[in-house]
């Protein structure tokens, strides 16, 4: 046996041979049985010097675990090259089923949080500005048609701004039916006027939506008792 | 030196379908392997029947190895999974005691409580095979001794044999693979005895 190839059989064992004599190496161990066996004697000393415990060194040929796989393998069909390029074009480019699965689980979950963020975004007391925006409608309604049938204010016709509103009339009329009115409601009709009249009718000194429509929704009710 | 080269080169042979490459890996992983499946069941016989099945499946699963981590790990990750199995079907498999009555050798056989691996002969030729290993290494010169068990037994690299020796790589490797014929030598003799004292037995 050639000293220098067993040298490197030795390296080889230790995984410590440069690859391009790996590659020669492997193809001549693949083959060559005397140096298969002297490379099967190298693993049984690293097993016995580690006093693998339970492990067995069998030198059975028979009954070896290594000879029984061979014999297995032996009945098995050889790999080619074609089976592991078809095996990686499956994984490259092959249909998979589960793709337009998780190509739909992704724009459902997309679509989710595109909700959830634009809930978020919504700013807080919103629901209630869309709930009485339509308030003062109902209020200018009822003063444009003052002497129609009472079924009038209930339908807006046009949107008016509040500035419009006739600060005047609606004086007016308030202190007019203020008999019928609770004293709550009379000191917000009150104040409301008297905020119109400086021009910030509606408003009662805060920033946010919500505190901006509040005492405007009290004159309409009022009205309503009213009539 | 990357780690693991030898090992994929025998790896890829196998992949363009040379199977005898795949005896190195199992000549090489074998011992390991079994310890590695010795830690889910007692019984050495039985553990060499999980270590062969767990090498059919690798050797089967191979096409879809692509390198990405080291064989060895690759392998054992086969061979544990392979053992959780057996022991999961093991237990749900009830023993047949009327096999016991009408042939008791071959019940001994199926639950592994007595196959080849346990005789007195293949537990003396084990023991034998270790004692002669080990004397081997103490007849070793020191340097070749510190060599080989830095090696096998501490699993440290050529280069970090090195450091600790205090000499280049290529004498690290000169000094194993000394040790190594040495060991042979007497191994082989327990190797070529231990097959006509089995032949005999057969």
């Amino acid at each position: 046996m050639n000293e220098e190839l067993d040298s490197q059989l030795s390296a080889m064992f230790d995984d410590e041979l440069p690859q391009a004599e790996c590659e020669l190496l492997a193809r001549r161990l693949s083959r060559d049985e005397a140096l298969k066996a002297r490379w099967r004697r190298y693993a049984v000393m690293g097993a016995a010097v580690r006093a693998e415990r339970g492990v067995r060194m069998d030198v059975r040929l028979e009954t070896n675990l290594a000879t029984r796989v061979s014999a297995a393998i032996s009945a098995e069909p050889a790999l080619e090259g074609a089976t592991v390029a078809e095996t990686r074009a499956r994984r490259s480019g092959g249909f998979r089923w589960w793709q337009p699965v998780s190509g739909g689980a992704i724009a459902a979950g997309v679509a989710a949080m595109s909700v959830l963020w634009v809930r978020s975004q919504a700013p807080i007391g919103s629901d209630e500005v869309v709930a009485q925006n339509p308030a003062p409608t109902a209020v200018v309604a009822q003063n444009e048609n003052a002497n129609a049938a009472p079924e009038g204010y209930v339908v807006p016709t046009n949107v008016e701004p509040r500035s419009f509103m006739p600060p005047a009339e609606l004086a007016n009329y308030m202190v007019a039916h203020s008999e019928f009115s609770t004293p709550v409601s009379r000191r917000n009709l009150l104040s409301t006027l008297v905020a119109s009249e400086s021009g910030t009718a509606g408003t009662t000194g805060e920033s946010d939506g919500a505190a901006e429509v509040v005492p405007v929704e009290d004159p309409v009710e009022n009205v309503e008792k009213a009539h | 030196m990357s780690a693991d080269v030898s090992d994929l080169s025998l790896v890829r042979r196998v992949q363009r379908g040379d199977k005898g490459a795949f005896d190195a890996l199992v000549l090489k992983y074998q011992h390991k392997v079994v310890k590695l499946v010795m830690r889910y069941v007692r019984n050495p016989a039985e553990a060499e029947d999980i270590a062969q099945d767990a090498f059919i499946k690798a050797y089967r699963a191979l096409p879809q190895f692509r390198g990405d981590s080291a064989f060895y790990t690759w392998l054992y990750r086969i061979a544990i999974n392979t053992a959780k199995n057996a022991v999961v079907s093991r237990d749900r498999s009830p023993i047949d005691f009327d096999l016991d009555l009408q042939n008791p050798d071959e019940s001994y056989d199926m639950q592994g409580r007595l196959k080849d691996s346990e005789t007195p002969e293949a537990l003396t030729l084990t023991e034998e095979i270790r004692s002669t290993v080990n004397s081997a290494i103490d007849a070793l010169p020191e340097d070749l001794r510190t060599a080989i068990v830095l090696r096998e037994l501490e699993g440290l690299s050529y280069e970090e044999i090195a450091d600790a020796m205090g000499c280049p790589v290529g004498t690290v490797r000169s000094r194993i693979f000394r040790a190594r014929e040495a060991i042979d030598r007497r191994l082989r003799e327990v190797f070529e005895g231990g097959l006509g004292r089995a032949e005999e037995l057969g």
